[in-house]
């Protein structure tokens, strides 16, 4: 469903991505690995449009962005290609002068264009499967971490996105923090949600799909979990 | 050691020597400037530059006459016409402060109480002028409201007796602009943006003569006289340019002077009737008839009609702020958004927008509305384009130019408030799929606008006194009509002062409560903790 192929990308001379190639298929689970500044969340970021890149081709079923050379991309197809596929940040990033319920309703009202009502049930049920149907009317800065990488999980969950992104969700975590942001995400799995994840959580990483070491801006190996984690476990 | 003596000490002594010598050379040098206070700003014909930037008129004429008698040469200093007796409460110098006031005052018993008029050098009635095509305006009647018409407008010198007498005669019933300017009154007559003005009869045959789109409407009334003012402990120069006065009258000295501006007119016969008769008259009021019966009504405190008159001069400040200010947000705001996440091609532009609008005086700014702009409309309209709006009233064009000097302000503190907002927000609101502008709306520019509400509100607050500008475009707020008043309340300055600066405070103040509170409930919210 994801068909990533030779994507280059330079920042100024720095060779970012050097060639990358992968495929994601429907209900994987895909973890990237490997050392910082391998290029694996600039990787997600051009996915998601964030970021352009040079020279390849990012496919998303019948969607396609082309390399541009540094240019943006055309506004139309980034506005599709994020509504097929969602985000999770390691900063969270909720929006800090709305609820929690608000949050996560702001996909469906702006986005879809769902009535205030439609989105409250979108949210609400969102919230109760991340497990804070009592935090509907915090505001994230009174959330813990872990709550408010939960919030924002169930915020990109609800435009209904093909695939969601996490970019390294547990870094900013505690573990005992970390674990319940897993948790959802491992409920998600088994749901078959497909999924990118950038981690550094070798546990999350051995129940993965497939697994992706990234080095130097290319894929150094890929394969089972046991495969690739091997060594580091 | 005895040195013989040097060239340049020889040259000296040969100065000093002439000096001593030629005592008409050494006169003339150390002769005192008899110097006189004046405001030339469009004063024709009492004192105005000539093509070559010469000051000339019959005012400058007089005083090269009067000086001559005083023995002293004639300087005059410039400042602004309603402050001229103020002049005379600071000492003079060679080089600042004033003698006298000579510049078309007349005589007042309120002024004479503190300072000391001469005799008369010229009488002058007030004459109502009017531009030539309008035929609704006949007689000084005409002025009224009548008829479900409005009152006509009527632009006037501040403080003048045109303006007492209009304010005494017409009192609510004409639509009266005050302006400290003659010239651009009389401008604004002969563009048809304003019906009507009254000058003193001086300026009016002036400008009657000089611009023919004008007619003189009705009798010219109430005849009163032009004085000097002198310090009251300064007898000896008063009594001299009295003798001066009488001598001149008496000579035709001044009816030359009168005949060569085309000034002169059987009125000036009373001069010589006054030249022999004790000066001031005992019973001052009398000598000007019918401005008995408005003081009369003034014997009982002013200072509760006074106060009325400044509050609704009040509701003018607000009714600018409050249409400006909004105007000035919005402007300010899609500046701000288009500097920081419009296309680069936009940022120069805006940035320049900015600069210059926050580099030039908002009082330039006010003119370019109202004297540039309408006729910048009216060319186009002539020309076949479509506008919305061809002329533009006093209110809209002050509206216009503080809200377009104050957006350039609210621009710089929203760029800042959009700059401050991290942007992970901006990522995180395009990765659930919002268009950029519903991002910026949703959840950039509710958050900045938190950031922003102290330098906005002071912002608020400081245009809220910069309204006071806009009496330069004919705009009666709350610092106008305190000018106004004072000139004609001289003995309730100080109360003047308290309750004009109260009203601006008891605007003010509230605002800035406002303003606190809100900010103080909305970061609560957003700070009540930290992840």
């Amino acid at each position: 469903m994801i068909e990533i192929a030779n994507l280059v990308k330079f920042h100024g001379s720095n060779r970012i991505l050097a060639g990358v190639s992968l495929v994601v298929n429907k209900g994987e689970v895909t973890a990237l690995v490997g050392p910082s500044g391998g290029g694996k969340s600039t990787l997600l970021r051009c996915i998601n449009g964030l970021e352009t890149f040079d020279t390849g081709t990012i496919r998303i079923g019948d969607m396609a962005l082309h390399g541009t050379l540094g240019k943006p991309h055309p506004k139309a197809a980034l506005l599709k290609l994020r509504q097929t596929v969602g985000m999770v940040f390691q900063q969270f990033n909720l929006f800090p002068h709305m609820s929690v319920l608000e949050n996560v309703m702001t996909g469906p009202r702006y986005v879809l264009g769902r009535t205030i009502a439609e989105a409250e049930i979108i949210a609400k049920t969102l919230l109760h499967r991340v497990g804070l149907a009592d935090k509907l009317h915090a505001k994230p800065g009174n959330l813990s971490g872990g709550q408010q990488q939960r919030v924002a999980i169930a915020r990109s969950l609800a435009v209904n996105p093909a695939a969601i992104l996490f970019d390294e969700p547990t870094s900013a975590l505690d573990p005992q923090m970390a674990n319940e942001v897993l948790a959802v995400m491992q409920d998600l799995a088994k749901d078959g949600q497909t999924m990118i994840v950038v981690t550094h959580d070798m546990d999350f990483a051995e129940r993965a799909t497939i697994v992706h070491r990234m080095v130097a801006g290319t894929i150094a190996k890929s394969g089972s979990p046991h495969d690739v984690l091997g060594e580091d476990l | 050691m005895d040195k013989p003596p040097s060239g340049r000490s020889l040259g000296l002594a040969a100065i000093l020597f002439l000096a001593l010598t030629v005592p008409g050379i050494a006169q003339d040098a150390n002769r005192k400037s008899f110097r006189w206070g004046t405001d030339p700003t469009g004063g024709a014909p009492f004192i105005y530059a000539d093509p070559d930037g010469k000051f000339i008129g019959f005012e400058v004429d007089f005083a090269e006459y009067l000086s001559k008698r005083l023995n002293r040469k004639s300087e005059f200093v410039k400042g602004d016409w309603d402050k001229l007796p103020q002049l005379l409460d600071q000492p003079t110098t060679d080089d600042e402060g004033i003698d006298a006031v000579l510049n078309g005052y007349e005589f007042s018993a309120d002024l004479a109480k503190q300072y000391a008029p001469s005799r008369p050098y010229y009488v002058y009635r007030i004459q109502l002028l009017a531009h030539k095509d309008d035929d609704t305006i006949e007689d000084w009647v005409d002025l009224v409201a009548r008829n479900g018409k409005p009152g006509k407008s009527v632009g006037v010198l501040g403080g003048t007796a045109a303006h007492a007498y209009l304010n005494a005669r017409f009192e609510k019933r004409i639509d009266l602009k005050i302006n400290p300017d003659v010239a651009t009154v009389i401008g604004l007559v002969k563009d048809k943006r304003l019906d009507a003005t009254v000058q003193d009869s001086p300026a009016a045959r002036y400008f009657l003569r000089e611009i023919p789109q004008l007619k003189s409407v009705g009798e010219a009334v109430k005849p009163g006289f032009y004085v000097l003012y002198v310090r009251k402990n300064d007898p000896k120069l008063l009594a001299a340019i009295d003798e001066a006065i009488r001598d001149g009258v008496r000579d035709g000295t001044l009816k030359a002077i009168y005949d060569k501006y085309g000034l002169w007119n059987e009125d000036q016969e009373r001069l010589a009737y006054w030249a022999s008769k004790p000066w001031p008259p005992i019973e001052a009021d009398a000598v000007i008839s019918d401005a008995k019966d408005d003081k009369n009504v003034e014997r009982k405190s002013p200072l509760p009609r006074l106060a009325w008159e400044l509050a609704q001069a009040a509701l003018m400040t607000i009714k600018l702020s409050v249409l400006s200010f909004p105007l000035a947000m919005g402007i300010g705001l899609l500046v701000a958004v288009g500097r920081v996440f419009g296309p680069r091609w936009l940022g120069t532009p805006l940035g320049i927008y900015v600069e210059v609008v926050r580099g030039t005086p908002l009082l330039l700014q006010l003119y370019s509305m109202f004297y540039l702009l309408p006729p910048a409309l009216a060319w186009l309209d002539m020309h076949g384009v479509w506008l919305p709006i061809t002329s533009l009233s006093p209110l809209q064009a002050g509206v216009l130019g503080l809200a377009l000097n104050y957006s350039a302000y609210e621009a710089e503190n929203y760029r800042a408030g959009l700059l401050a907002i991290p942007r992970g927000q901006m990522e995180a609101a395009l990765s659930l799929g919002m268009t950029p502008l519903t991002a910026i709306r949703r959840v950039i520019v509710p958050q900045a606008a938190r950031l922003v509400i102290p330098p906005v509100t002071n912002d608020f607050i400081a245009l809220f006194k910069d309204t006071s500008v806009c009496s330069a475009i004919l705009i009666t707020e709350l610092t106008r009509k305190y000018n106004e008043l004072y000139n004609f309340n001289r003995d309730y300055i100080v109360e003047l002062v308290f309750i004009t600066g109260g009203l601006y405070l008891l605007m003010s103040y509230p605002l800035a409560l406002a303003a606190r509170s809100l900010e103080t409930r909305l970061s609560v919210q957003k700070t009540g903790g930290k992840p």
